[in-house]
């Protein structure tokens, strides 16, 4: 039965899926909550796509199951108005005008055609609406599939790399976009192989590797976990400060000439004893990691295809 | 959800009717034939082939040839009819690219995600793709015998001479005409049937041609008579094509409304077969 609880989530139950010798999936559950972005990371390879293709009935699961609301998707009677999707950006026949791709998935659920109009508006398409898809960008075709998820207005939208192939403004628009439907009380999920392009935008992480979830985590615990308290300081008599914040306790690293990163200590306290000692310092801040680094920590026994180290002396 | 303000109809989006549902879903579906241009390309051909071909080779009759016009028991509905022969693989190729091309482009999964009853979204191109091939068989039929009457004519074969001028009023000559019509139709569904059974364009076309052309040739390399018969009576397009007759039934392999049926039989068959590999598989 249907709650008000469950709208708008989508849950993911113990999804296991094989391709011949392949395990894509092994055990995969998460939950998506309303009113957050939720960035899904992982690896290629690591079981994205195949994840999003079950949710939505595309695929079948070996074993485990795909609610959204508290029902699988093939058992919704307009899918288009619960839950939209964007899964390959190619996939428009090429010698359809972009607006009849719209209409014709409008016309699947009696959405009225003003509707079509007011999505080519919202993702910035209405003047080229009326061309063949074959002569769009990919940037253009990726514009195309999100006013295709949005023409529900469904309270769910899962979003399959929507940055890839987008210009730099594109990129800056889709995060603001993405962050505004959340606003809204929708459930966003946005899947990329790359943690930089949801720095600004994903609330929540979903992290998978070789078909597991390896991290469920807020985007800012995450970050807080992987930056640790270092701080970073620079100053031009590196060799003395150095044995000063030893002597306190702290461990110091050299990171160039005249920047070191200290950790054990707080900038606070850092500033008080190479002020105490006349140490010239002209730099204290809290090291922050990117999510890339996180990221990395993460996932570094968990690349599916990952290249072997660089050796050699053309490595720097 | 401010900007929630969408058409949800005035029905609660979850509480939509069955009826309702396939409606929706064939508008869907005639709605990206109607888009695409080569849908009317395809229509097109198919008309002016089937008139093309049948005023051809009907335009080749000489009274002349035969010795004896009453005896010749020349099947001039039949004639007129020729250019089916050559419209059924446009028939075919229409019927068989509406879902591969679906799948060659990737869109099949934007329709099932929108049609997620993948039962009601292959029944709805069915009814939109026969719908769209019926209208055009319709016009291409008529066009053939109103040609053929006019050719038959002048070619000599004249009610005097014991040949009736062509219409619709005479019992065997509406068979032949609504018989190729569904012929045409029937042809399309298989055509739809393979490209949803081998989800590939040039699969499904190899597959068919050989199914309408090669099977009858086959049956020519047959030395056995009774081979060859049989062949014939289970051939789609041999079996199907004798209700073109009119004249001298008792010389086909199969009568005409019988081997209509064959065709229908292996066009429902391979409509089972596609439905059963959508259902099954992943997309």
């Amino acid at each position: 039965m249907e709650t008000d609880a469950d709208a708008g989530t989508v849950q993911v139950k113990g999804l296991r899926k094989r391709f011949g010798s392949v395990t894509a999936l092994d055990g995969l559950s998460f939950t998506l909550t309303p009113g957050q972005v939720t960035g899904f990371v992982g690896p290629n390879g690591a079981g994205k796509s195949t994840t999003l293709r079950i949710v939505l009935g595309l695929d079948a699961a070996d074993d485990g199951e795909a609610l959204i609301g508290g029902r699988p998707y093939r058992a919704l009677s307009t899918p288009l108005q619960e839950v939209g999707a964007l899964l390959d950006a190619g996939a428009v026949h090429p010698s359809r005008r972009g607006r009849d791709h719209l209409l014709w998935l409008a016309h699947s659920h009696r959405i009225p055609v003003r509707r079509v109009d007011e999505v080519l508006e919202q993702v910035g398409l209405a003047s080229a609406s009326r061309r063949r898809a074959g002569g769009y960008s990919l940037g253009m075709r990726q514009r195309l599939g999100i006013a295709a998820a949005l023409l529900g207005d469904p309270p769910v939208l899962l979003l399959d790399e929507p940055v890839n192939g987008l210009d730099p403004e594109g990129i800056r628009w889709i995060r603001g976009f993405l962050k505004s439907l959340a606003r809204e009380g929708r459930t966003v999920l946005v899947s990329s192989h790359l943690m930089s392009e949801l720095e600004d935008s994903a609330d929540h992480l979903v992290v998978i590797g070789r078909g597991r979830v390896i991290a469920d985590t807020g985007v800012r615990e995450l970050l807080a976990a992987a930056s640790g308290d270092r701080v970073a300081l620079r100053t031009s008599a590196r060799t003395e400060a150095m044995t000063l914040l030893a002597a306190a306790g702290a461990t110091v690293a050299a990171t160039d000439r005249d920047a070191l990163t200290v950790s054990g200590v707080n900038a606070e306290k850092v500033v008080q004893l190479l002020a105490g000692a006349g140490v010239p310092f002209s730099e204290v801040s809290a090291h922050r990691a990117t999510l890339e680094e996180a990221y990395m920590e993460l996932t570094g026994d968990a690349l599916e295809f990952a290249a072997p180290p660089v050796t050699g002396t053309e490595a720097s | 959800m401010s900007e929630r303000a969408v058409g949800h109809d005035g029905m609660s989006g979850r509480a939509v009717g069955h009826g309702a549902r396939w409606v929706r879903t064939a508008h869907a579906e005639w709605t990206k034939l109607r888009t695409l241009h080569s849908t009317w390309w395809f229509l097109a051909a198919l008309v002016l082939t089937m008139v093309a071909v049948s005023a051809l080779t009907t335009g080749t009759l000489r009274a002349g040839d035969c010795a004896a016009l009453r005896t010749c028991e020349e099947d001039t509905v039949k004639l007129s009819l020729t250019g089916v022969w050559v419209a059924q693989a446009v028939a075919l190729l229409f019927g068989a690219l509406a879902v591969s091309s679906e799948y060659g482009t990737g869109t099949i999964r934007t329709t099932l995600t929108a049609i997620p009853s993948r039962w009601r979204m292959l029944a709805a191109k069915a009814v939109v793709v026969g719908g769209l091939v019926a209208a055009a068989a319709a016009v291409g039929v008529f066009g053939s015998l109103y040609a053929g009457r006019e050719l038959v004519l002048a070619a000599g074969f004249t009610p005097a001479a014991g040949y009736p001028a062509i219409g619709l009023g005479d019992g065997p000559t509406l068979r032949a005409a609504a018989g190729s019509f569904l012929y045409v139709v029937l042809v399309a569904l298989l055509g739809l049937g393979l490209g949803t059974a081998l989800r590939d364009t040039a699969g499904a076309l190899t597959a068919g041609f050989l199914l309408l052309y090669g099977f009858p040739l086959v049956a020519a390399l047959l030395t056995d008579p009774d081979w060859v018969e049989a062949a014939q009576r289970i051939a789609p397009a041999s079996a199907g094509l004798s209700v073109l007759a009119t004249r001298n039934l008792d010389a086909l392999p199969i009568g005409p409304w019988a081997g209509l049926g064959v065709a229908a039989a292996w066009a429902g068959a391979l409509l089972v077969v596609g439905w059963g590999v959508l259902r099954g598989r992943d997309v």
